[in-house]
């Protein structure tokens, strides 16, 4: 009932510029769905397309059968720069969008502090932004998105302005997340790994303009190799399962930086 | 270590000018006292401002008079200034409208509206307040326009993807996010009220700093000249300061931001 | 919800312009016409434009407007070529040695809140109301821009720059001449194009004040004459200058900045 789909999508800038040449994806609902490219390969046009905040120059774009036509809370972007508001706390950070829908403040209240004790940070929660580690930020930033109950979760690099040991950590978080209070996802990423990790399925994108070259089925092999039994990254990392997709990936991604050159 | 010594030399060089006033002026006559007044004179008209009153009213009644118009035209020029600020900033029609009229107007400088407003209303209030605002409401218009024009596209983004209702927006958002350059607008008009206020004081009131300066010019009274320039830089200086506290107090947290 | 900011095409916002310019201009035009403001206090833009059109020719206030202006400019010349004279050298100086800056800075600081307006009535005591007086006005307000940007190009110098001038063994007046000064040029030519807006806006309160010709000292004189048209010449007449002088920097700043290989 929340699915994402793409249906031949084109993007141009200006008359020069053809971002995306007729993107065709579906998220079903509940699922998660990493797109990987090289940068500037149009993976992040995807995804503002998604949010609402650039129209399609061709194409359609629904959301739980809606076209999309702007931005709204149904909808939950994280932002690879985190997005806070820099002037409000954590607290009224995460607050900020239940307001606006109007929410009565005790039940507000009452959410919030679940949100805040979901990302661990309930004894920053009055701190601002500035005062967070960037690891910090970006859980406020998960928070804000999750505090919502969207239907779906728009994530821009989430973890790309990370340090290479919180993005491990953050991502331990976020498969715990997803698993316990799963969400249709779109996941834009240029980590292979991460996308392996994280997603149940795997869009390879062309080069500029770009397409939907590949979709990697990550979960049938994740239950068939029961990589949830291994808690920490580095051991589902190890799998040769894990190891065959990503080459994979890696592979194809490759194929096209040649083919661009 | 390096401030103390910055401390040491800038007191240093102010005993140094204290002393040199007094040799070049009591001690030794090199100025005479109708050009430049002597500590003597300056402490003369100090207690006559103060006490017995110059020309008419004591310097307190003066300052009062001059901080109430000062007051009153730059909140009138931030009431205005301000919003018109966002409008134009975020809205293009509103700023192509609005625009040309400023580009128009704004070569003409403040102090040169000083005689339109006399004639227009007199050596009263109403025409000091008149400058004040022309002279305040640009910086304020001009710094909230680029303040939000500055405001990064991902906040306004994170804004519209929470569902942002659009006076909340206005308010909660665009406002806070443009903050610390609305108050550089602030300072600025702030400095410009002043600045404004004392020329059409000196070119015709019947009260105020401006007019204390007017009447001692006019009566060669060389101390009571430096009295009344004291008197405008310590306002000056003052309402700045109070207006630096109200920004530490609002916009704390652009100021941590800056410091981590 | 809300829209996303988009920038309007160029020919929107040039009609828009054209719009929000002529309703200015209409609007002017119509309160002249309408007899709700006596024509006395607010003459309309066409009488404004004769009226120019007239002070070029007959004298006003002891001048043609031509001759208003030219002493105008001539007053603001001197004075601001004595700010630059000043300040940009002992700016620089201030720069370079942490002595003279701790010196001049608690001096400066203590001048800084009083209105360069301020000093008109010792410019009258000290120099009269021809000249000299207005000339003390432009340079107390022409003053702190050219001293402060002198002084943070000169301060904020990359430091192997200096420390290689000094290694060669550079006397001091050179270090000035041929290191500081180039280096800090392009902060300079911003500072004397700041002070230029400032001094030419003391100018005119000067005048208004202080002075026996000059366009403030006509606009007061028509102020006076209950000559609202006269007033608004003046001030069109000086925004006009304003405006020249301000391009003519601008271009020497742009010039200059391309020769030093910046944008």
């Amino acid at each position: 009932m929340s699915a994402i789909r793409f249906e031949r999508v084109e993007k141009s800038f200006g008359s020069h510029v053809k971002a995306l040449d007729g993107v065709d994806l579906t998220v079903a609902d509940r699922e998660f769905v990493a797109i990987v490219g090289a940068s500037g390969c149009g993976k992040t046009t995807c995804l503002r397309l998604a949010a609402g905040f650039e129209a399609p120059t061709g194409g359609r774009i629904t959301v739980g059968g809606q076209p999309v036509t702007e931005p709204g809370p149904d909808r939950a972007v994280v932002f690879q720069q985190f997005a806070l508001f820099p002037w409000k706390t954590v607290a009224q950070n995460i607050a900020f969008g239940l307001r606006n829908k109007g929410m009565p403040a005790a039940e507000r209240q009452e959410r919030v502090a679940a949100a805040i004790d979901m990302i661990g940070l309930s004894s920053h929660a009055d701190a601002y932004p500035h005062q967070l580690s960037g690891g910090m930020q970006q859980r406020v930033a998960i928070a804000r998105a999750y505090v919502l109950e969207p239907e779906v979760l728009l994530m821009d690099e989430p973890f790309g302005a990370l340090d290479a040991q919180t993005r491990v950590v953050m991502q331990e978080e976020l498969v715990r997340l997803a698993r316990k209070n799963p969400r249709t996802v779109l996941f834009i990423t240029h980590g292979v790994e991460e996308a392996v990790y994280l997603a149940d399925r795997v869009a390879v994108m062309t080069k500029r303009p770009g397409r939907i070259k590949e979709m990697i089925d990550v979960k049938a092999v994740r239950e068939a190799e029961r990589w949830e039994e291994h808690a920490r990254i580095e051991d589902v990392m190890d799998l040769e399962s894990f190891v065959h997709l990503r080459t994979h990936i890696w592979k194809s991604l490759r194929e096209e930086k040649v083919a661009g050159r | 270590m390096k401030f103390s010594r910055r401390m040491c030399v800038g007191m240093a060089t102010l005993v140094v000018i204290a002393v040199l006033w007094y040799v070049a002026t009591t001690g030794l006559g090199l100025i005479s006292a109708g050009r430049f007044p002597a500590p003597g004179d300056v402490e003369t008209a100090a207690v006559q401002a103060f006490v017995r009153g110059y020309p008419d009213t004591t310097l307190l009644v003066h300052v009062l008079h001059s901080l109430r118009l000062v007051a009153l035209g730059f909140l009138v020029s931030v009431t205005l200034g301000v919003p018109l600020g966002l409008l134009m900033g975020w809205n293009p029609t509103a700023e192509a409208l609005i625009n040309p009229v400023f580009l128009l107007l704004r070569p003409i400088p403040p102090l040169a509206w000083i005689p339109l407003a006399i004639l227009w209303l007199g050596l009263g209030d109403g025409a000091k307040v008149m400058v004040i605002v022309i002279a305040a409401l640009p910086p304020a218009v001009i710094s909230t326009q680029a303040g939000v024009r500055g405001v990064p596209p991902q906040i306004i983004e994170a804004a519209q993807m929470l569902g942002t209702p659009r006076l909340r927006f206005v308010t909660d958002v665009l406002a806070p996010a443009a903050a610390p350059m609305i108050f550089t607008g602030l300072r600025l008009a702030l400095q410009a009220s002043w600045t404004t206020l004392v020329a059409a004081e000196l070119v015709g009131s019947l009260a105020g700093l401006g007019y204390v300066l007017n009447v001692a010019q006019q009566d060669l009274y060389p101390g009571m000249i430096l009295v009344g320039m004291a008197a405008v830089g310590v306002l000056g200086a003052g309402s700045t300061a109070l207006l630096g506290m109200a920004e530490r107090r609002a916009i704390g947290w652009a100021q941590l931001r800056g410091a981590a | 919800m809300i829209a996303s900011r988009q920038p309007l095409p160029l020919h929107r916002s040039l009609a828009l312009g054209a719009i929000g310019t002529l309703a200015f201009l209409g609007f002017w035009a119509f309160l002249a016409r309408s007899g709700l403001v006596s024509p006395l206090f607010l003459p309309g833009p066409v009488a404004v434009a004769e009226r120019f059109a007239t002070l070029t020719e007959r004298p006003f206030a002891g001048g043609t407007l031509p001759a208003h202006v030219a002493s105008s400019l001539q007053r603001f010349m001197v004075g601001y070529l004595l700010a630059a004279a000043v300040g940009v050298p002992l700016g620089l100086t201030m720069g370079w040695s942490r002595l003279l800056d701790d010196i001049v800075t608690p001096i400066f600081d203590g001048l800084r809140f009083i209105a360069p307006i301020a000093w008109v009535p010792f410019a009258a005591l000290w120099f009269g109301t021809g000249i000299g007086g207005p000339i003390l006005i432009i340079f107390a307000g022409a003053f702190p821009p050219c001293l402060i940007n002198a002084y943070r190009g000169a301060r904020y110098i990359d430091a192997r720059l200096l420390e290689a001038a000094e290694m060669l063994g550079t006397p001091g007046y050179r270090m000035i001449a041929e290191v500081l000064l180039p280096a800090a040029l392009p902060s300079i030519v911003a500072g004397l194009r700041i002070s230029a807006g400032l001094g030419w806006q003391s100018l005119v309160g000067a005048e208004l004040i202080v002075a026996s010709t000059g366009v403030g000292y006509m606009m007061v004189q028509a102020q006076g004459a209950v000559s609202t048209a006269t007033v608004m010449v003046g001030m069109v007449a000086i925004g006009l200058v304003g405006v020249i002088i301000d391009v003519a920097l601008r271009t020497l700043e742009t010039r200059l900045r391309r020769h030093h290989g910046q944008s």
